[in-house]
């Protein structure tokens, strides 16, 4: 490249940009260019490499996720059974409308904490993570991304939302004041996993329900565990 | 002037054709994506095992429940009939039948190769019980926005 040794020569052409004469601005294009050229590979090389990874831990995190979503809630799917099979007798033997309606309050009751715990087990899994990929990804200034982790964050929080909306309505409409004690102990009860206080109301509530229903109080055996 | 022309630039990149080390810049366009796919992938792995486990959650919760409703059902009815003499035989085969193959099926693996076969089984069995004791089971699955409802 003879052109290179030419320029070299040249009394204070020490920089690239001065071999040209007539090209001092196309240079500085020509430079900038190159760094939004740049810029850009590392966007795609961000997206490319974004969708990779996810395509590689989505099945794991999915049958992770399957696995605790099954274990978190089956004490209450027996639950709902062992109610709805005390409902059934009751339409069976012609019992008392007031107990029927107890045995349905309580079923309400059930999917309600049903529902919390699937919310409650939704944002546990996101909120370790999300809040360190929004500062990485802000690093970086790639907007066409942040979008997504926020709208994450934003459904999580809206899911939150919705839960302590839905509760305070139910409250607002239920018949009898019953009703609201369970549901305040719902919304009260903020991080619990392993303790259940509210459920154990429930479990209170059934077994008095059984023994007013003149049934042994060993149909409830199979519960113990909860 | 040293007669030097306009470089040239490359139709594909862009980059000047003909400034020196061209390869290098090639490099590094190479190296920046790479920099940005390693990165990208980091953030990519943790993201979809987030989504992964939220869809799987709701997915095995779905199963869970159902199974779970099934199985209460079945055990408190085991102690219902005990305590009602009148004709219980052919009921308690069933439910016995039923407890049996719900104490079988891996509730908690997705990746169960007869999942939907055993489910449909045991939903059947379920109806089957249910005529028998003639009831209609009301599991009080809320409608609206239950991801749960089957």
């Amino acid at each position: 490249m003879s052109w290179v040794q030419a320029a070299s020569s040249t009394p204070g052409a020490a920089d690239e940009e001065d071999v040209f004469d007539e090209e001092a601005d196309e240079s500085l294009l020509v430079q900038r260019e190159w760094r939004n050229h740049m810029q850009r590979r590392i966007k795609e090389g961000y997206r490319d490499g974004l969708d990779a990874g996810k395509a590689v831990t989505l099945q794991q995190g999915f049958n992770q996720g399957y696995k605790e979503g099954a274990e978190v809630i089956i004490n209450y799917g027996q639950l709902r059974g062992t109610l709805s099979a005390l409902l059934s007798w009751c339409h069976l033997h012609d019992n008392s409308s007031t107990l029927i309606s107890e045995i349905n309050s309580l079923l309400d009751a059930v999917g309600q904490c049903e529902e919390y715990v699937l919310k409650h087990l939704k944002s546990i899994t996101s909120q370790p993570h999300v809040v360190d990929l929004l500062d990485s990804i802000e690093d970086m200034d790639l907007c066409h991304v942040v979008p997504d982790e926020k709208k994450i964050d934003e459904t999580k929080d809206e899911r939150l939302c919705e839960n302590n909306a839905e509760l305070n309505k139910n409250c607002g409409k239920s018949p009898s004041g019953k009703d609201c004690s369970y549901l305040e102990r719902c919304t009260t009860q903020e991080h619990s996993h392993s303790e259940n206080p509210n459920l154990a109301w429930i479990l209170e509530q059934t077994a008095s329900l059984v023994k007013q229903l003149g049934i042994s109080i060993d149909v409830l055996q199979h519960l113990k565990q909860l | 002037k040293k007669g030097l022309k306009r470089p040239k630039k490359n139709k594909v990149t862009g980059l000047p054709k003909h400034l020196p080390g061209f390869t290098r810049c090639l490099a590094s366009s190479i190296r920046f994506h790479g920099e940005g796919y390693q990165e990208g992938y980091e953030d990519g792995s943790s993201l979809g095992r987030i989504e992964g486990r939220q869809h799987g959650a709701l997915r095995g919760a779905k199963i869970g429940s159902e199974i779970g409703c099934y199985q209460g059902f079945a055990f408190a009815w085991k102690h219902l009939l005990h305590s009602d003499a009148s004709e219980r035989d052919r009921k308690r085969k069933v439910l016995e039948s039923l407890m049996g193959m719900i104490e079988k099926f891996p509730y908690d693996d997705p990746a169960y190769d007869k999942l939907h076969e055993d489910l449909d089984r045991i939903r059947g069995k379920f109806r089957q019980l249910c005529s028998l004791l003639n009831v209609q089971p009301d599991f009080k699955m809320s409608a609206e926005g239950s991801g749960l409802s089957f």
